[in-house]
């Protein structure tokens, strides 16, 4: 749920529960002072009919009169009373409206006066608004505040969401979209609120710090690769001035070309290392038209002579297929891959090289990995103690397919080992 | 035969310049950028081993100085950072050949002898060593003027042997040399022995002294 319909929620019940409360409160207020009001008016005229009617006290037939005068009035009542004059009562009763067919509440003052020594009951009445006009009118009223405020605050809402979380929405997407080892970094737009302002500069600063912690990192294995290798040519011509002395014993001899070969296994490591951080930088980003299928065929070829060491038989059934991609990864993705499988071929297997519409298939004949096939594709995951391997080969592969996208897969089964790249 | 080293590294540029001059080159060294342009405005060389990576400025710069001045000496790029990018200005700048560091002294050798052959001869040349004759445009092989029939691989090994007579070049320098990157397959070096078992036979079957000898399980050495 986004925060805006939270946060909406929340104000349209509390909406709702203020304007369901004010509905009786209106009523009784309004009612109470319409009473007063009523009842204020009421002790009024009741008051004037007593004073004036002092005034006509000389009259003789006054009885009549307020007789006659009774029965014209409609909202004065004058009866005789009998007995002692009551106080003043107010009353709100209830009357048959014979014009309008229906009964209306009416506010009465009863209020017992003595007019030339005779008791008199004297009731003046008010008409009071209909209960159940109050009712619907004020209910009218609320439902229309109700509408009014829901469609508002929703409208409202809709418009703060689209331009108010602009900037949020943006760089959330931006930051959806990041990757460190990709070059643009975040670009955040000023806005005038300040928590997104803040928010932006973290953003920014945070990514900024991560890249350049990464890139530092990079630049390091670049550089830690590249200077090395002036060393190891130092060292191995050396080893090579070594061999020339005449009179070297065989243990001598046997050491300068174990000391030789550590030296170039070094510098193979060196060189895959070096390789990784390449395509981290995206330098190998030109790419052209490859036959791939005419590639693997050379490629094979070459290695034959490896293979035949071991016995390894190499088959290929390799179909036509030609990708858009850079030679020098195809190549190093290939020759990687073929180098995996004949290294793991126990002696006289075979390896089988398959290319089909968009897929080439490596499977060779071995012995089951130990390891977590996840693990083999870790940079200097090893199985065995192959002096050779520089534990890089598959990292480099699976590298080269995540910056390709292509999609690659192992499986083991009955003794075959296969890896598949969809292209 | 006159090389110049330009490379800063002391302690590489002294092997190199020793292996060389047992050679029989006659060394000359500039151990940077600005020591480099006097030398090559003022002398001719055989074949220059440029370093790309110098302190004091970038070696593609002296390749371009090199040509302005319609220098044709032989120019064979040595870097540490075997960047394609490099590899392709080096060469388009008119480099003879690109060798990454690090490297096997004999693959030097070799390298300097085809450029320095290339050079001198305009690429239409022979290596003549006692009876065997070596065809570099026919990639044929004669012992006594009659042609034997030597693999791809065999025939590698024959001219690479040949550029470093008289020297051991070792196991791992030969199958760098014949199989480049595929060469760390190789845990045994079944492989060289069988490769150069059959260049023997065939010399020595056609009447050629057997100079190939081998030494200790160490490597080769062409002994004339």
């Amino acid at each position: 749920m986004r925060l805006l319909q939270v946060s909406l929620r929340s104000l349209l019940l509390y909406s709702l529960i203020l304007v369901v409360i004010s509905v009786p409160i209106s009523i009784f207020s309004i009612r109470q002072i319409i009473n007063e009001e009523v009842d204020e008016s009421l002790a009024l005229h009741t008051d004037q009919f007593i004073k004036h009617i002092k005034s006509y006290e000389y009259l003789n037939d006054l009885e009549m009169d307020l007789k006659i005068w009774d029965q014209l009035s409609y909202d004065i009542v004058l009866t005789p009373a009998d007995g002692m004059a009551t106080a003043q009562k107010y009353e709100t009763t209830s009357m048959y409206d014979s014009i309008e067919q229906e009964s209306h509440p009416f506010r009465t003052l009863s209020s017992g006066i003595i007019i030339k020594d005779k008791s008199y009951l004297l009731t003046i009445r008010m008409s009071l608004v209909d209960n159940d006009e109050l009712v619907m009118a004020l209910g009218i009223v609320q439902v229309v505040l109700v509408v009014l405020l829901t469609t508002g605050l929703l409208l409202i809402n809709r418009s703060l969401s689209r331009k108010l979380w602009k900037p949020f929405y943006d760089t959330l997407s931006q930051l959806k979209a990041y990757e460190l080892d990709k070059g643009a970094a975040i670009k955040t737009e000023k806005t005038n609120i300040t928590e997104f302002d803040d928010l932006n500069k973290t953003v920014s600063h945070l990514t900024d710090r991560n890249r350049k912690v990464f890139l530092e990192q990079k630049e390091f294995i670049e550089n830690a690769s590249h200077e090395l290798q002036t060393p190891l040519s130092i060292f191995q011509s050396k080893l090579d001035n070594l061999m020339q002395i005449s009179g070297l014993t065989e243990a001598g001899a046997a050491t300068i070309l174990d000391l030789e070969e550590t030296a170039q296994r070094m510098a193979r490591l060196n060189k895959n290392l070096l390789l990784l951080s390449k395509i981290d930088n995206d330098q190998f980003n030109e790419v052209e038209e490859i036959n791939l299928s005419k590639l693997a065929n050379a490629l094979l070829a070459n290695l034959k002579p490896m293979a035949d060491l071991d016995n390894i038989s190499i088959q290929t059934s390799i179909s036509p297929l030609s990708i858009t991609a850079n030679a020098t990864l195809t190549e190093v993705l290939l020759t990687n891959l073929f180098h995996n499988a004949i290294r793991h071929t126990t002696i006289n297997g075979n390896v089988i090289v398959k290319i089909t519409d968009r897929e080439l298939t490596v499977t060779n004949t071995g012995n089951p990995i130990k390891m977590d096939s996840e693990k083999m594709f870790e940079r200097f995951s090893k199985e065995g103690k192959s002096v050779n391997s520089s534990g890089l080969g598959l990292a480099i592969v699976k590298k080269i397919c995540d910056t390709c996208q292509y999609k690659i897969t192992y499986t083991f089964q009955d003794g075959v080992h296969t890896f598949s790249v969809s292209f | 035969m006159k090389l110049l080293i330009i490379e800063d590294e002391k302690q590489l540029v002294k092997s190199m310049a020793q292996f060389l001059r047992q050679e029989g080159y006659v060394c000359e060294i500039a151990y940077t950028a600005s020591e480099a342009n006097e030398k090559i405005l003022l002398f001719d060389y055989d074949c220059i081993l440029l370093d790309i990576s110098l302190p004091d400025g970038n070696g593609l710069k002296i390749l371009e100085k090199l040509r302005e001045n319609n220098k044709t000496d032989g120019v064979i790029m040595i870097t540490a950072k075997n960047s394609l990018d490099d590899r392709v200005k080096g060469l388009n700048l008119g480099a003879d050949d690109y060798l990454p560091k690090p490297f096997f002294m004999p693959e030097l050798n070799a390298r300097i002898s085809a450029v320095v052959r290339r050079k001198r001869f305009d690429g239409n040349n022979r290596i003549t060593f006692q009876e065997i004759t070596v065809d570099l445009l026919a990639k044929s092989v004669m012992v006594s003027d009659a042609e034997i029939d030597l693999t791809r691989k065999e025939y590698d090994l024959l001219i690479f042997l040949l550029a470093n007579k008289n020297r051991v070049v070792s196991k791992n320098a030969i199958a760098e040399h014949l199989s480049g990157d595929d060469a760390e397959l190789l845990d045994k070096f079944d492989f060289i022995y069988s490769h150069m078992k059959n260049l023997k036979k065939k010399l020595t079957e056609a009447g050629s002294e057997d100079y190939i000898k081998s030494v200790y399980g160490l490597g080769y050495k062409f002994t004339t």
